[in-house]
């Protein structure tokens, strides 16, 4: 199907769009074969999921129905999740900014240009930020009008059919709710909103979301106090090898305090850091203890994982999830809660549920960012940019940047520590998601890996090769410092499926493991991709 | 008079109407925080760079520090200019600001209408059939009048049949249109053709003012058919713009203000934390369905 308009998306066929002719990239991926191309999609998935869209499938929860009764099962829960996303008593804390952008769209189209995945699908319409909005419009019109000529003339005319729904539940995973859109909409409109409002609707009502981020995401939280199933006890013992490792890589024996009362700040991590990066929680612990911070970790249930992925799909769940972190905190007896490289995290604890407590169990809660920031600003720890002389180019996480309006922070400290640094451009506020945003980072079913890695991180990938034009074929090493752990996840993985470690030494990691490797004090780089002999005879053992 | 009941009638529904829509939006419960940065009233130049509190070292012991006037400027450039539209679809904000500019010029065209009403009730007169007044406030306010009537009808007629024309023919817009859409931009273009013929047998809008007299004194309006027909079409449109995504300057005050610009953080022993205790303390008659909200639920379907 060549011309797709919104109603189109109720007309079965057995893919809407076929999705080609990417946005190219710069060199040296401008040239054929630099890439891998699409695979091809297994008919099983086609059967029992809904690869109708655009044959990528990213939410296993939505199985497709196999008879009338489910299918008639499916539409109307549907309906009626959608007459509750418009009540003032099941959607209380959404409702206004929901009504607005459901309600005043022009159909300008100045938001299709500040959409990274409509842009790097080479302008694929069903990726237009108002393409599932206005499906959602249309939806909605002709559910409460009906088939009047009223509902027509609004724009009600689309056909409401297992196939819409299904169609529309994949495409609320097509958008990495960066709401980078909305910073260019003329009416202060907002189609990430929508998207997140689809994807509620699904989740609450109808319990479908996809698994990493439900199931064994916020379910599995709520059950064993971890996302990653990471019990106390395991904790306990991760901390214990956390100590081991610092030692084994710094020469020095650090004590992590945990479960101290009183403390004047708890840290929190995203739990997948001790799994996937243990070296980022490692270069707190070195941070904190050589600034002689009063600060401990806490094994309570829910208190060791700063991840809320509720943020992403349910306001029930974010609620929930959010509380439980808060009262971990309270029954440590801190004075308040840092929030480490995790930017979903940071909106969550700081932005999302600061309209959900009151009193003391409202402990405040603050990013790392800017006490690291002060720290090296008063001079506390010794630094040796010249550790760190390599390019090095940032990426801000949209929860932290466009969200929380936290951009200085991170570049007073980079700056006081990498000499090569550059930015992407644009950065700050206005950064491009890097594609793992809204929970795709985690999201590795079937086939969705690919359209994350070619299309959602396609704008990113482009931005950190355009960072190091120039020196990107020379054999030295470079990095990409990503402060927060999904979106240093979706780099790991762009950098992995482009060969760009393996063909152009780009490398990747936090920001704070930088400004450990400049600390004079070590006789070993804390980056281990440094532990090439010339490099260390070169920087640090001077 | 019917004529004059019907202005009447019309202009106290737009008002009404605008001022129920905001009514409708102002008694929304509180909504959860959906701020988007930059936010213009963050002072210093964190309202340029997209910066905010939480920059700032243990931000809750700071005192909160609020720029009134960045906000403000910020919202008259969207208001006056359509900024966003201008830094970020050009094409399309020539066409949409002349239109909106229009639209300006004609509520400056209606205050002065009344203005030269007044003035000519008071015993001025601003114009004969032998020329306009010598008087300096009456030709003022007639040459006034003259342009911004004059310059508003022309730049609403040019954006509203021009966004018309694009939405048909540019095959992007098409495709998002709906029927309503297009009706919207007829009905804005049709409303000021019929003032143009009214007006091309008038050129002083002396016509106007004496509408404007009628209603002051609450008199019948004279009226030929064209004039009839431009009334009842404008009339109209009062009426059905708030009813309408036309009146999105009471949607747009709230997306970014309430929505967009609202970081105020609910601080211990400050009013948004008694606004938040209300709000929290709230219990909701209905619920969702799913098995992890509301397990009894899916008891009942089975
Ligand atoms: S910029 Fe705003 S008004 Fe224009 S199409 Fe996008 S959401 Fe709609
Ligand atoms: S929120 Fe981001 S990904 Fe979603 S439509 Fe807007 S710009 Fe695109």
């Amino acid at each position: 199907m060549g011309d797709i308009r919104p109603q189109d998306i109720s007309k079965p066929s057995e893919q809407l769009v076929k999705v080609e002719n990417l946005m190219p990239l710069p060199a040296p991926y401008d040239k054929p074969g630099m890439e891998p191309d699409f695979k091809e999609i297994k008919d099983s998935w086609k059967e029992d999921y809904c690869a109708s869209l655009d044959g990528f499938v990213g939410n296993e929860a939505l199985v497709r129905p196999k008879t009338k009764e489910e299918e008639e099962a499916l539409v109307k829960g549907f309906l009626r999740g959608l007459e509750k996303l418009f009540s003032d008593e099941t959607n209380r804390n959404y409702l206004q900014p929901f009504l607005l952008s459901f309600e005043y769209c022009a159909k300008c189209n100045t938001c299709s240009e500040a959409c990274h995945v409509f842009k790097a699908s080479g302008e694929q319409e069903i990726y237009r930020p108002i393409f599932r909005s206005e499906v959602l419009r249309k939806i909605a019109k002709k559910h409460f009008n009906g088939d009047s000529f009223w509902s027509k003339f609004t724009g009600g005319d689309i056909d409401i059919n297992a196939e819409t729904i299904l169609r529309l539940g994949e495409l609320a995973y097509r958008c990495n709710l960066c709401r980078r859109c909305a910073q260019t909409c003329p009416l202060g409109l907002d189609n990430g909103l929508l998207a997140r409002e689809i994807r509620k609707l699904f989740s609450m009502e109808l319990g479908i979301a996809p698994k990493p981020l439900h199931e064994k995401g916020t379910m599995l939280q709520l059950k064993t106090g971890s996302s990653t199933g990471i019990t106390k006890d395991a904790f306990l013992d991760m901390i214990e090898f956390l100590e081991e490792d610092i030692y084994e890589r710094t020469g020095k024996k650090y004590k992590i305090p945990v479960d101290k009362k009183g403390a004047d700040i708890l840290l929190t991590h995203n739990a997948g850091e001790y799994m996937a990066w243990p070296e980022n929680p490692a270069a707190f612990v070195i941070l904190f203890e050589e600034a002689g911070l009063d600060w401990t970790l806490s094994s309570d249930m829910i208190g060791y994982d700063n991840v809320n992925y509720g943020l992403f799909y349910d306001d029930a769940q974010t609620r929930k999830i959010g509380l439980a972190q808060l009262k971990a905190a309270k029954e440590l007896g801190v004075r308040r809660i840092v929030v480490g490289e995790c930017g979903h995290a940071h909106k969550a604890a700081m932005v999302s549920i600061d309209r959900a407590m009151v009193g003391e169990d409202n402990i405040p809660r603050e990013s790392f960012l800017p006490l690291l920031a002060d720290l090296i600003k008063k001079g506390v720890y010794k630094l040796d940019p010249s550790r760190n002389d390599f390019p090095v180019t940032m990426h801000d996480p949209c929860n932290v940047a466009r969200m929380m309006g936290v951009i200085q922070p991170q570049r007073d400290i980079i700056k006081a520590v990498a000499p090569q640094f550059r930015e992407m451009y644009p950065h700050g506020a206005k950064n491009f998601c890097c594609g793992g945003g809204s929970g795709f980072a985690i999201m590795k079913s079937f086939n969705f890996p690919e359209f994350r890695n070619k299309i959602s991180s396609r704008m990113k990938f482009k931005q950190i090769l355009e960072a190091f034009q120039g020196v990107m074929e020379e054999d030295i090493p470079k990095y990409v410092a990503a402060p927060c752990s999904n979106c240093k996840g979706a780099i790991r993985d762009i950098l992995e499926y482009y060969q760009a470690t393996a063909k152009f030494n780009v490398h990747y990691g936090g920001l704070v493991e930088l400004v450990v490797n400049a600390m004079v004090q070590f006789d070993r780089p804390f980056l281990e991709f440094l532990d090439e002999e010339e490099f260390v005879a070169k920087h640090v053992k001077k | 008079m019917l004529l004059t009941v019907f202005v009447y009638v019309s202009i106290l529904a737009f008002i009404g109407l605008s001022l129920y829509k905001a009514y409708q939006y102002a008694k929304m419960p509180m909504h959860g925080r959906w701020e988007l940065y930059p936010v213009p009233k963050e002072p210093g130049g964190k309202g340029h760079y997209g910066g905010s509190y939480y920059e700032d070292l243990e931000w809750w012991n700071k005192p909160r520090e609020v720029s009134h006037a960045g906000e403000i400027i910020d919202m008259l450039k969207e208001m006056l200019f359509i900024k966003n539209l201008f830094i970020n679809q050009r094409r399309q904000w020539w066409l949409s600001y002349a239109l909106h500019l229009g639209i300006y010029l004609l509520g400056l065209w209606t205050v002065l209408l009344a203005v030269g009403a007044i003035t000519e009730l008071s015993g001025l007169t601003l114009s004969t059939p032998e020329g306009v007044s010598n008087n300096a406030w009456a030709s003022l306010v007639y040459y006034a009048t003259f342009i911004s009537g004059g310059a508003g009808a022309l730049l609403l007629g040019f954006g509203s049949l021009s966004l018309f024309l694009k939405r048909c023919f540019n095959n992007t817009f098409a495709k998002y249109t709906t029927p309503q859409e297009y009706f919207n931009l007829f009905f804005l273009f049709a409303v000021v053709a019929s003032g143009m013929v009214v007006w091309s047998a008038d050129p002083g809008f002396n016509y106007g003012r004496e509408i404007m007299k009628a209603l002051f004194t609450f008199s019948p309006i004279q009226a030929d058919t064209a004039l009839t027909i431009h009334i009842l079409l404008l009339g109209a449109v009062m009426i059905y713009i708030p009813q309408t995504k036309m009146s999105h300057y009471v949607g747009k005050y709230f997306a970014f203000h309430k929505v967009l610009w609202d970081n105020e953080p609910n601080l211990r022993n400050s009013k948004m934390e008694s606004i938040v205790k209300e709000a929290i303390s709230y219990k909701p008659k209905a619920s969702w369905s799913a098995p992890h909200i509301n397990p009894a639920a899916q008891q009942e379907k089975k």
